[in-house]
């Protein structure tokens, strides 16, 4: 069952600046971009590494170890050498509060 | 027209998609000696030898992959011959093939030792994905692992094997680790990172000889150091498979000399990834011949571009990665000891290092646990913006002010 989880306080949230968490078992990079925030997988898909310790720019997350780059919105992979997409989770924004469903 | 593409390695395969996506009915042949589909390397000396999932890194593409993008792919095929005025090939089993145009991938071989005692079958190096299995196998007995070459293979083997439980010694001839490709200060810190981790390593230690001892194994002569040890793994480099090349009257000099797009000098022969040597043009047209994953990932597109009579695709700023015990080292550029290194620490174990030049132009970066900062160094050393070493220095500035 997928449920909502709390993960930040909006105001934490700074644009461009991916928040790493963990839900379970699960690893979630959560970034702030203009139209909204988005939740994707935080492993690269390539070799373990979390994105949310990359560069983040143009909607776009950069794995740190070797510059796979993924699309932040949709969770696609752009760049070898990941090939593989990430997935993505739905978020709302409640009372101040960020939520991401998984 | 058809392109045979000798060696399906990285190179290869990257050479076979880019014709592919560049041109719907090209005829591509891809012909591998060894009897795996395309693999990439850098997996061997880290996942594959720690038995961890190397994710998408090892094989990167699907079997299917091939087929569907109608790249005729032949492993097990070993070429015997280059016919370059008959535009063909000859395989060893003696299968002569016709190209248009041919592409030499060849890659490179593991350098081996040349000293008393180095053909004991105990001494290994490491090149293929039958290699690593074969160490990771010999590694689960817990041997006394000597490690001969701090550069980057070696370590990563060294660091492997001490996380499986050996004990591990490194001998390197230099007087620091990864001496062609870091600077002195970040060596020293890769030196303090294996000692912590209990490998046993000894600079400065040039190996003399091998010799087996009456209990079974074997001691490691060298330098001022005598290492006990029940294994040994070479990482000296590699040497560069061009012996079809050269029969085939293709000028070679340490590595197939190429064009910045990969033509030899024969009309119609191409060589690409780590077996070319061509003018890079971020040593000011030097001829080069990179051992590195990038090289294998971008030249063969070159390569097929020239095929097609297209132009080269835009320089990239080179770029090189280690993996050792949970760090994550990147190299960009050209991070030459005499430039003068701007240490950005950001906390004990993440560092950005950029060496400027004596105008202050970024010319190389070295990156510890912080690969956040490496697109921003790329475009530094890209753009060759005047820096004050000063206020780069500063840590809490964002490299991105700088660009």
């Amino acid at each position: 069952m997928a449920d909502w989880h709390r993960v930040a306080a909006e105001a934490e949230l700074k644009p461009e600046t991916p928040l790493g968490i963990r839900i379970g078992d699960v690893q979630v990079a959560v970034v702030r971009l203009a139209d909204g925030i988005f939740a994707i997988n935080d492993v690269c898909t390539h070799e373990f590494a979390l994105l949310s310790e990359g560069f983040c720019e143009d909607g776009k997350l950069e794995c740190p170890l070797h510059q796979a780059c993924f699309d932040i919105r949709t969770g696609r992979a752009l760049s070898e050498p990941a090939e593989v997409d990430v997935a993505t989770y739905p978020t709302k924004v409640e009372n101040g509060a960020v939520f991401v469903q998984v | 027209m058809r392109t045979v593409i000798i060696g399906a390695g990285q190179a290869g395969r990257r050479c076979a998609e880019a014709l592919r996506e560049l041109d719907a009915a090209a005829g591509i042949l891809l012909l591998g000696e060894e009897a795996h589909p395309p693999y990439d390397r850098p997996p061997l000396s880290k996942a594959v030898l720690l038995g961890t999932d190397p994710g998408n890194g090892l094989f990167v593409r699907a079997a299917e992959f091939y087929a569907e993008r109608r790249i005729d792919l032949r492993l097990g095929t070993r070429v015997a011959a280059i016919h370059p005025a008959a535009r063909a090939v000859e395989t060893a089993a003696g299968e002569r093939i016709g190209w248009d145009h041919l592409v030499l991938a060849t890659g490179a071989r593991a350098r081996r030792l040349r000293i008393p005692g180095a053909e004991d079958p105990r001494v290994l190096t490491l090149r293929t994905l039958e290699d690593a299995e074969g160490l990771k196998a010999r590694l689960a007995a817990r041997p006394r692992l000597a490690v001969v070459g701090g550069g980057l293979i070696g370590l990563e083997v060294a660091a492997s094997a001490r996380q499986l439980g050996c004990a591990v010694s490194v001998l390197e001839a230099a007087d620091r680790l990864m001496a062609r490709c870091v600077p002195p200060a970040i060596g020293a810190r890769y030196a303090a990172l294996h000692r912590g981790h209990g490998v046993d390593l000894h600079l400065s230690c040039a190996l003399r000889a091998i010799e087996p001892t009456p209990d079974g194994g074997l001691l490691l002569i060298g330098d001022g150091a005598r290492i006990a040890a029940d294994l040994v793994v070479a990482g000296i480099g590699g040497v560069p498979e061009t012996a079809l090349a050269e029969a085939a009257g293709i000028a070679v000099q340490d590595g197939i000399l190429t064009d910045a797009q990969g033509r030899t000098s024969i009309p119609g022969i191409f060589a690409a990834g780590e077996v070319a040597r061509f003018p890079h043009p971020f040593w000011g047209g030097r001829a080069m011949r990179l051992e590195a994953w990038q090289v294998a990932q971008t030249q063969p597109a070159a390569v097929a571009r020239a095929i097609l009579g297209m132009d080269a695709p835009p320089d990239e700023v080179p770029w090189h990665w280690t993996d050792q015990f949970g760090w994550n080292l990147q190299v960009l550029g050209d991070p030459d000891p005499s430039l003068t290194l701007v240490q950005r620490a950001e906390g004990e174990h993440r560092l950005t290092a950029i060496a400027l030049d004596a105008a202050g132009r970024a010319r190389g970066a070295v990156l510890i646990n912080n690969g956040r900062d490496a697109t921003p160094c790329r475009r530094l050393i890209a753009g060759g913006k005047v820096l004050d070493a000063a206020a780069l220095a500063d840590a809490g500035t964002p490299l991105r002010s700088f660009l």
